[in-house]
Parts: structure tokens; C-alpha cells; sequence
């Protein structure tokens, strides 16, 4: 928890408390003319005692106290760090904390790495965990200079494809374990779904061509009108007709699958932004990819004719389309805990969460805005500032 | 007409005398002794009628034959008159910090009107000088409650202004002023014109009593903070710190206070202090009390 100011430059407004200051030194400085019989007998001083003599210090102190909070108000006051311990133990699921070389005290509160944090002696945390992401976050969470130990297993799963770059040097205990290999997607041939309208019906022959091309035994692809039934799986599905969708596509979509359309077919407008696929010669899009729930809409920008789109009539175009239908690939996640411990860059990560204060400061400015007026009002005073 | 006694101040008075200490007089009525008693009855000259003489004393035999208003003037009555000499300078105008509205020169009125209370007590003859920078205003010696009124208009219209009076304005003070008569001076002292006449009137045989009127200001000096100090007088300025000069002033003042009443005891001038903000029948106590006891039981 470190207090910041977002908007230091603001606290040049603390020029503003000369203010109050010389409303109250203002009445001392000037010279009452006093008529005295007796001046024969007073020595002249030049000068009035230069030293500064202020009325009514406890207003003073509240009106320039008051001041200065409204002028930290304009800075921008926050809290950087989140609510973290000073120095953290987290183990990495799939590690043995109890064969790390640890002290009672840093296991007693050693964390999981998992969502939440939630401690060790709560048992183990089910699932693989993001193992990267989380390293950063909790490092971005600390304050500065805190320590910070992780005991991982000695093969890690879900790091990313660089060493993980933390803001400060990290304990890195490396212990016997292995973390779980994700069930490894099913690599089988891409079989799409081909589905179309009598108008479509010669756009659909180049890609029914391509379809067999893609197969290994060189069948021909699932095809069908409009109104065959859609496949179980998230397998990807070919529809060339123009309009509107029937609510079942739409919800095949949304349930995960992937859904290639022709240019005439209209994508709901709930669906996320474009992005431009497959260019041409010149750059331009030829497919554009939209998200929709959990899956994916890619729709032609063309109408499929070799007049239009040369590429149809290219040797790669199955290569293409399976480029455009095949579920991405996962990136490699594993790697050896030795080879992977963080880096320390020495900065402070610039993304701590912050904890706006001006909500509290602003309590605290009516509180004594109302201070001062009672002070100011409610007391017998003399006439002053 | 506002009352300058009192009433408190006024009730015990009753118990006060104005005593000289050369008290023999060789004639004239009054509490004082005089060798020729009953001399007042004496004719002594006629006059001519001056508006403010009482009617009774008017010859209406001389009226009736000369159609003009005479007044029958006797012997003076009493071998002593009392002169209350007024210092009405602008430092006697001076304003107390802690009490405002209250003025040295409203305890001087107070003190002269105390005076000719006394006087009509016990029927001395009494006059007043005002010593203003621009001349003398005399109301000249008589006896009487109407003398007295006659004392206290004149006392009303004063206002202090201006220095002291100039030596060459003092001829009129030196042929007043009897050799017997007891001279009050009523003032500030803060002028050396002021105690060179009480010493030079004590010199040419005259009983002088000096009442030095001080204001608090001058006995505690309360400023504080910064003040550009300004002598009525003379118009010099001083600037400063009240707090930072107090201790210089109060020494200094205190060291010339005490070298005037060493020149006044020296000069055989009776001498007596008096702060504004006292009763003020006190230094009247304080300058006849003792002696009353002495004189007349």
C-alpha cells in the first residue's frame, strides 16, 4: 500500500494557503494611529518587532489545514498496491510445499497459485491454473521491495512462451512434481458441414471440391439443403443462403461452434466486431471473422465466382479452408521449472491497482469546513479576519 | 447642566477643607482666620453694573438719582482666593486604550468643579484661568453659588487644544494672583512651561499646589501590537510595537516623574498625583485631609 499522487503538478495550488496566512497577519502589520500624550518619553524603534504575530492560531491552522486538503484533492490522492501481505509464499499446483526447504512460519501462510489465493492448508486446488497470468498478477499487486517465494513443480503447465518478467527477484524453489498435460484436442480430419439453397448451388461446388480435397479418403462432404439437421459437434458448418439465420444456427453458434456464411447471408448485429481474414492480391479481405457467444461467424465478403474472387480457382484454396474452419491451435504451455524462473526487471509494475482516497479526503474537508465556521461564527469574537 | 461632581465624590467632600498653610489673613470672612473680621461689610467703591451681578447688590438710591445701574462693591471678604489654574493643552485632550470615551480633561473639569464646591463650602473666594495656547480665559474671583455656575459654564466651554500657554500671554496670571491666594494647578505637567509657572508662582510667594493629572495609559502602558504613536501637541509620530517599547517607556516616564516632583519638593511646591481612573475626591484628600484635622478641630 503505497500512498500516490496521480496529479502532483496540482499541489502548486498550495501557494494557496498564503491565503488565510495573510488574512490573519494582515490586521498586525498595519499601524493604528493612537494619539499619547507622554511620546516625549518613548524611545524610537524604527520598525514595529519584525517577528510574525498571527490571531487566532486554531482558525489559522484549520483554514490552512482546509486548504491544503482541498489542494491534495486536486492531486489526486491514492493508495497503490492492493490489499497483499508483505511477503507472500505461493506454490505452484502440482508442487509439494511440505519437501520445499521452508520455514514453519512461510508455510503457515503459504497460498496456492490459484484464483483467489486461497491457502495451502485448505488441501489442493482442482484443474490446471493459468500459471503465467497469475505469477503477474499477484507480482503486480505487491508493494515495492516486498519478497516474494514461489515453490513450483519441476515441469510446469500453462506458462507463457517467455520467462515471466516480475518487478522484483523472486525465491524460485523448484521441487519434484509434474503438472497435468491437458487432454490433447482430437486431431482428426476436418469434416465441415455443407449446407445451401438451390441460388447457391454453383457457389457451393467449389467448395464441396475443396471439402474432398481435404479428406484423406476422398469422400464427398456432409452436404445438404438448407433444412438438414446440423451437426451434435462444434464442428464447423458451411451455410450459402442469403437473409436471415432460423434461431437453431444461431444458437449452434453461440453454443461454440464455427459457421462460414456467403456475402448475402446477414450476421445478427449482436455479434462482435469484424476482423479481416484471407486477403487478396490487393490486400483486400475475402473473409471476415466476427465473434458470437462462444463461437465464431466467418462470412464471405464476395460472392463465390471465379470473376470475383480468383481464388477460388488457386490450388490452395482446401488448404485455405482449413486454415479458416480448423479450431486454433493451442500454443506450447510446458516447460521445465528450472528454465523458467521469472526475470526480475526492477520496476514497478505501472498497473497496481489504486484505491481512489478523494471520497474519504472529501469527508474530512466538510468536517472541517465545519470546524472552522463554528470556530469562526460561534465563539464570542473580536472582529477579525 | 451636566453634574462634573460625582455624587459620590460629592458626599464626601462634605468632610474636605481647602487649607493654605499661611491661612492668616489680616482681613475678610470666609472659614479662613482674618484679623479683620467683618471687614466684607465695609463699603469699599461703586462700580458699574456688568451683566451677571446679582440685583441685590444694585444701589437702587444711586439708580434712583444717576438713572444707572451702580453695584455697592465691599471689602474683600476673604483674605484668601483659591485660583484654579486649568491646563488646557492637547495632551490633556488625550484618550484612554482601555476606556474609551474617557479623556485626562474631563477628570481636570471634574477636579476644578470639585474645587469650587469646596470653596462655596466654605465660602472662600474662587476664580479659574484656563492656560490655553491662544490666551488666558479667566473667570475672575467671587464667592457664591452663582460664582460657582458662573465656574462651571466657563469649565464646559473649554475644549483642550493647542500648547501651553506662552510666556508672553502670562501678564494677566501675574497681576490676578494675590500674594496670599492659594494657586491650584490642575494639569498633565508634561510641559516644562507647565512646572516653571507652578515653581516661579511658588517663588514670588504664592501657595502653589500642583495636582499632575496621568491617565492609565501612562501609568500601564496597554498597547500591543503595532501603532503609529502621534503627540497631540507637537503632530510627531513614532512607529512601533507596543509591547517591545513598554518597558523602556514605563522606565523612562517613571525616572522624569520623579525628577518633576523633585524639582516641585525643592521649589516648596505641594505636589500630588493623580490617576484618571481613581475617585476623584482622592487627591484632594491627599492635599487637605491631613491639614484639615490640624487646623480645625
Amino acid at each position: 500500500m503505497t500512498p500516490v499522487l496521480l496529479l502532483p503538478a496540482a499541489l502548486a495550488a498550495l501557494a494557496a494557503v498564503m491565503l488565510p496566512l495573510a488574512i490573519h497577519i494582515a490586521r498586525r502589520s498595519e499601524q493604528r494611529p493612537t494619539d499619547f500624550a507622554a511620546l516625549r518619553w518613548l524611545s524610537a524603534k524604527p520598525r514595529p518587532r519584525s517577528r510574525l504575530r498571527l490571531d487566532e492560531v486554531l482558525l489559522l491552522v484549520l483554514r490552512v489545514l482546509l486548504v491544503a486538503l482541498v489542494v491534495l484533492v486536486l492531486a489526486r490522492p491514492a493508495l497503490r498496491g492492493g490489499a497483499g501481505e508483505g511477503r507472500p509464499v505461493v506454490v505452484i499446483s502440482g508442487a509439494d510445499p511440505a519437501r520445499a526447504p521452508l520455514t514453519a512460519a512461510e508455510l503457515q501462510r503459504a497460498r496456492w497459485l490459484a484464483p483467489g489465493f486461497p491457502p495451502v492448508d485448505r488441501g489442493a486446488v482442482a484443474g490446471t491454473q493459468p500459471v503465467a497470468s497469475l505469477i503477474r498478477e499477484l507480482d503486480a499487486g505487491l508493494p515495492p521491495g516486498a519478497d516474494l517465494t514461489i515453490v513450483a513443480p519441476s515441469v510446469l503447465q500453462g506458462v507463457d512462451g517467455e520467462r515471466p518478467r516480475l518487478a522484483r527477484p523472486v525465491r524460485w524453489i523448484v521441487t519434484p512434481g509434474t503438472m497435468p498435460e491437458p487432454r490433447a484436442a482430437a486431431a482428426g480430419p476436418l469434416r465441415p458441414v455443407l449446407r445451401h439453397d438451390a441460388a447457391h448451388a454453383a457457389e457451393a461446388r467449389y467448395l464441396r471440391a475443396a471439402l474432398q480435397a481435404l479428406d484423406p479418403a476422398g469422400s464427398l462432404p456432409n452436404e445438404g439443403d438448407l433444412a438438414g439437421p446440423l451437426p451434435d459437434s462444434p464442428g464447423p458448418v458451411i451455410r450459402l443462403a442469403a437473409g436471415a439465420w432460423p434461431e437453431p444456427v444461431t444458437a449452434f453458434v453461440r453454443s461454440g461452434g464455427t459457421l462460414l456464411v456467403s456475402a448475402d447471408s446477414e450476421v445478427p448485429a449482436r455479434a462482435g466486431p469484424a476482423v479481416a481474414l484471407w486477403p487478396d492480391a490487393e490486400g483486400t479481405a475475402q473473409v471476415e471473422a466476427r465473434g458470437l457467444g462462444a463461437g465464431q461467424v466467418l462470412r464471405f465478403t464476395r460472392p463465390l465466382r471465379p470473376a470475383r474472387m480468383p481464388a477460388l480457382l488457386d490450388g490452395d484454396l482446401p488448404a485455405r479452408l482449413q486454415a479458416l474452419l480448423a479450431p486454433p491451435r493451442s500454443a506450447p504451455a510446458r516447460a521445465l521449472a528450472a528454465d523458467h524462473a521469472p526475470l526480475s526487471t526492477g520496476s514497478v509494475a505501472p498497473t497496481l491497482p489504486l484505491q481512489d482516497l478523494r471520497p474519504w479526503l472529501a469527508l474530512l474537508i466538510v468536517g472541517l469546513a465545519l470546524a472552522e465556521r463554528w470556530l469562526a461564527t460561534a465563539r464570542t469574537r473580536a472582529p477579525g479576519p | 447642566m451636566i453634574d462634573l461632581v460625582p455624587p459620590d465624590v460629592r458626599s464626601r467632600l462634605k468632610g474636605l477643607r481647602i487649607v493654605t498653610r499661611r491661612a492668616v489673613g489680616a482681613h475678610g470672612l470666609g472659614l479662613h482666620r482674618s484679623h479683620a473680621r467683618g471687614a466684607g461689610l465695609e463699603f469699599a467703591q461703586y462700580r458699574a453694573y456688568e451683566p451677571g451681578d446679582e440685583l441685590r447688590q444694585i444701589d437702587w438710591k444711586l439708580y434712583a438719582r444717576s438713572d444707572k445701574f451702580f453695584v455697592r462693591e465691599a471689602e474683600r471678604e476673604s483674605p484668601v482666593a483659591v485660583w484654579v489654574l486649568l491646563d488646557t493643552s492637547a495632551s490633556m485632550g488625550h484618550v484612554d486604550e482601555t476606556r474609551p470615551g474617557q479623556t485626562r480633561f474631563a477628570a481636570a473639569r471634574g477636579l476644578a468643579a470639585c474645587l469650587a464646591e469646596l470653596a462655596v463650602q466654605q465660602g472662600d473666594r474662587f476664580g479659574l484661568m484656563a492656560l490655553g495656547e491662544e490666551g488666558l480665559r479667566l473667570v475672575p474671583p467671587g464667592s457664591g453659588p452663582r460664582q460657582r455656575d458662573r465656574l462651571l459654564i466657563e469649565l464646559m466651554a473649554l475644549r483642550p487644544s493647542g500648547g501651553f500657554l506662552p510666556a508672553d500671554r502670562m501678564g494677566p496670571l501675574w497681576e490676578r494672583i494675590g500674594p496670599r491666594d492659594l494657586v491650584v494647578l490642575i494639569s498633565d505637567c508634561f510641559e516644562e512651561a507647565a512646572a516653571d509657572l507652578a515653581t516661579k508662582l511658588a517663588a514670588a510667594g504664592r501657595e502653589v499646589l500642583v495636582i499632575e493629572l496621568l491617565t492609565p495609559d501612562e501609568r500601564d502602558f496597554p498597547f500591543a501590537g503595532g501603532h503609529r504613536f502621534r503627540d497631540p501637541e507637537t503632530g510627531h509620530e513614532l512607529l512601533g510595537d507596543g509591547a517591545a517599547l513598554r518597558a523602556e517607556f514605563l522606565e523612562r516616564f517613571g525616572a522624569a516623574r520623579a525628577a518633576l516632583r523633585a524639582r516641585f519638593a525643592a521649589a516648596g511646591v505641594r505636589h500630588v498625583d493623580h490617576v484618571t481612573d481613581l475617585p476623584l475626591d482622592l487627591p484632594l484628600r491627599r492635599l487637605f485631609a491631613a491639614h484639615a484635622a490640624a487646623e480645625y478641630s
